[in-house]
């Protein structure tokens, strides 16, 4: 991964006289950390929410609002990946497997102990933070790709794990839940109540996840992505932070997991096995896991895609690996990057003709 | 999906020793296969730095390649070294348009992978169907020496696979392009200043790992059926194998598939076969964690960024 922060603050305005390869390279740059206005932060938090909000109201149809809620639930995972991935560099083609911990406590603990959606909820994201931080534990000793290795590895075993574990995991054929619990005068049958039920959720992720990204504890994790041994010798105790960022990913993960788990009323091993792991991967590299609306846009373009195009389930998956190579190739950042390039490259046309009058944030 | 060959039946329950004979057996065909996509795995890996995740989808396209040529009437040996070809044109294409430009970022390079082995997973469905594809035994032989039934396609894939570990393995240690190839990863810069155009090398090895990904593949389809799906099995095989060995170190490559081959091939006959896939899974975690260089040694693969 490149530095960043050297090159940000000229990387937003294109100078006079640079060639069209420059301008290429402008949109592929990296300019994460390069801070938006205030106002123009704000107004595409409340566009995108208004939208969000509105969207049972569209009259778009059955189909449409179970994608769109597939693809909540799916982003709020993503939000613990690209927390992990985007802030402290540690990727995980496991995840999955983490969202799957989280469905099946909450699923066991309905059907041996009756507990209903919301008293099975903290548990349930509690035992995926822990178990988050458990698998956790090799990346003190080996990164990179060793780690994701272990990810896929535990994700195997996972699902191994819950195919043999008899009556209790429900074996192949999976576990069966009732109906989340009604709040007074909510009743979540309704499929636009589940949406804003999936909806406050992602809201949650999305807010935990700004504020961690501009506190004292987000710029720690950055550091440490950057350069963990300059990290650790200025006092950084990398280990507990690496542990405590996978925990919080693992908290992330709980919640998706029991939202699909309720939405779907059925789980099966193969829903948290290696493809689903690999198109959580998938989904946030495309997004942009170190932009605050990467994950999400990463979640709509792979499943809404097929829908728009059309297409078959493996047609979809064939799709979905050449839209990665090219992402990785073209767009290393993700199109969350290429958005804010495109603004930043837009607006520093605009800055140079006004004369810079408009000051940078 | 390693199951022991219906040959295996106890006919005569007091010669433990002789089902134990050709268990082993069994389990050395079963880790010919390992072996040969760990090596694939290990030179890619340690040496090319390079982390192919499809790897197991080039094994699974040369398998399915031989079972298409078989299946015109194609004598299995040619098939064998014509899915060898395929696949390692397979790895330059994919070395050349993809893999190139991640050299430097690894990461980016092993998420890329991700994506090729479900473009060619999906690729090989859309082009023939999910289902199991399976050839009649090319040789169909049965060799029995000392009261031992031998299943003769066993022993050649065995025998195929020493000569290929042999080839490597002096390739790699003796050869001057074996020992600019470990000049290369141990100082890229120094290796090129001496005019080593260890870009080429490169995409030699990758090449020649695809290729034995193909041998390989089609070593496998004369074993036991696959599907478009027994890819994304062997691949963790493979990484175990390749980690337990040591990045790119051969020998722990072939130490590494014998180990695993064995406790899968025992396991299946004789512990609880449904277990089977995990075993190699807890090995590989708890190398990873305690040794991350492997049981004998190798490069720790490239830096991660």
């Amino acid at each position: 991964m490149p530095m960043i922060d050297q090159s940000a603050g000229k990387t937003g305005g294109a100078p006079e006289g640079v060639r069209p390869r420059d301008r290429l390279a402008l949109l592929t740059a990296d300019n994460a950390a390069v801070p938006l206005p205030a106002g123009v932060q704000a107004i595409t938090a409340i566009l995108l929410a208004g939208l969000l909000i509105a969207l049972p109201w569209l009259g778009l149809g059955y189909r449409f609002l179970s994608i769109a809620i597939t693809t909540l639930y799916t982003a709020i995972g993503l939000y613990g990946l690209g927390l992990q991935f985007g802030q402290a560099g540690i990727m995980s083609v496991g995840h999955a497997a983490l969202m799957g911990v989280g469905a099946y406590a909450s699923a066991i603990l309905s059907v041996q102990l009756g507990l209903g959606f919301w008293t099975s909820l903290p548990f349930a994201m509690a035992l995926s933070a822990i178990v988050g931080g458990v698998i956790g534990l090799p990346t003190l000793r080996v990164g990179g790709q060793h780690y994701i290795i272990i990810t896929f590895c535990f994700c195997a075993l996972f699902v191994i794990v819950l195919t043999n574990g008899g009556t209790f995991t429900g074996s192949a054929t999976g576990l069966d839940v009732g109906s989340v619990t009604p709040l007074p005068g909510i009743n979540f049958d309704k499929l636009s109540n589940n949406y804003y039920l999936v909806l406050a959720a992602l809201f949650l992720a999305l807010a935990a996840t700004y504020l961690i990204g501009i506190s004292r504890y987000g710029r720690t994790l950055r550091a440490i992505r950057e350069n963990e041994q300059l990290a650790r010798s200025v006092g950084i105790n990398v280990d507990l932070h690496k542990l405590g960022v996978l925990m919080v990913s693992g908290l992330f993960a709980g919640l998706a997991g029991v939202l699909q788990l309720y939405y779907l009323r059925h789980i099966s091993p193969t829903l948290f096995g290696a493809f689903p792991s690999l198109y959580l991967a998938l989904m946030v590299m495309l997004g942009g896991a170190r932009y605050l609306y990467g994950p999400l846009i990463g979640a709509i373009i792979v499943n809404f895609l097929p829908e728009v195009l059309n297409l078959e389930p493996v047609d979809a998956r064939i799709a979905y690996g050449i839209c990665l190579l090219l992402v990785i190739l073209l767009l290393p950042g993700g199109v969350g990057a290429g958005i804010k390039n495109i603004y930043l490259a837009i607006r520093g046309g605009l800055e140079t003709q006004g004369g810079g009058s408009n000051g940078r944030a | 999906m390693f199951r022991p060959s219906p040959s295996l039946q106890v006919r005569h329950p007091d010669l433990i020793m002789d089902i134990f004979v050709q268990q082993l057996v069994n389990s050395l065909s079963v880790a010919s296969v390992t072996i040969l996509i760990g090596i694939g795995i290990t030179l890619i890996f340690g040496l090319a730095g390079i982390v192919n995740f499809a790897h197991g989808e080039f094994l699974m396209v040369g398998g399915m390649a031989t079972w298409f040529m078989v299946g015109t009437g194609m004598n299995f040996f040619v098939a064998l070294v014509l899915a060898g070809l395929l696949v390692g044109a397979l790895g330059f294409a994919a070395e050349r348009c993809l893999f190139r430009f991640t050299l430097n970022r690894p990461m980016n390079g092993f998420i890329m992978s991700i994506g090729l082995s479900v473009i060619l997973q999906h690729a090989v469905i859309r082009v023939f169907n999910e289902f199991q594809k399976s050839i009649t035994d090319p040789v169909g032989l049965v060799w029995t020496i000392g009261g031992v039934d031998i299943i003769a396609m066993r022993a050649i894939v065995v025998a195929i696979t020493a000569v290929i570990v042999a080839i490597t393995y002096f390739g790699i240690s003796r050869s001057r392009y074996g020992m600019a190839l470990r000049a290369s990863v141990s100082d890229r810069d120094t290796a090129e200043l001496m005019g080593i155009p260890v870009r080429r090398y490169v995409t030699g090895v990758f090449i020649y790992g695809s290729l034995l990904a193909g041998i390989g593949g089609a070593l496998m389809i004369s074993l036991f059926p696959i599907t478009p799906f027994t890819g994304s099995v062997i691949i963790i095989r493979g990484f175990a194998v390749s980690l337990i060995g040591g990045l790119g170190n051969v020998g722990g490559a072939v130490v590494g598939g014998l180990v695993l081959g064995l406790v899968d091939g025992l396991s299946a006959g004789y512990g609880y076969p449904e277990w089977t896939d995990a075993y190699s899974l807890v090995v590989m975690i708890l190398i990873l964690v305690l040794r991350p260089q492997g049981l004998l040694g190798g490069t720790l693969g490239p830096k991660a960024s």
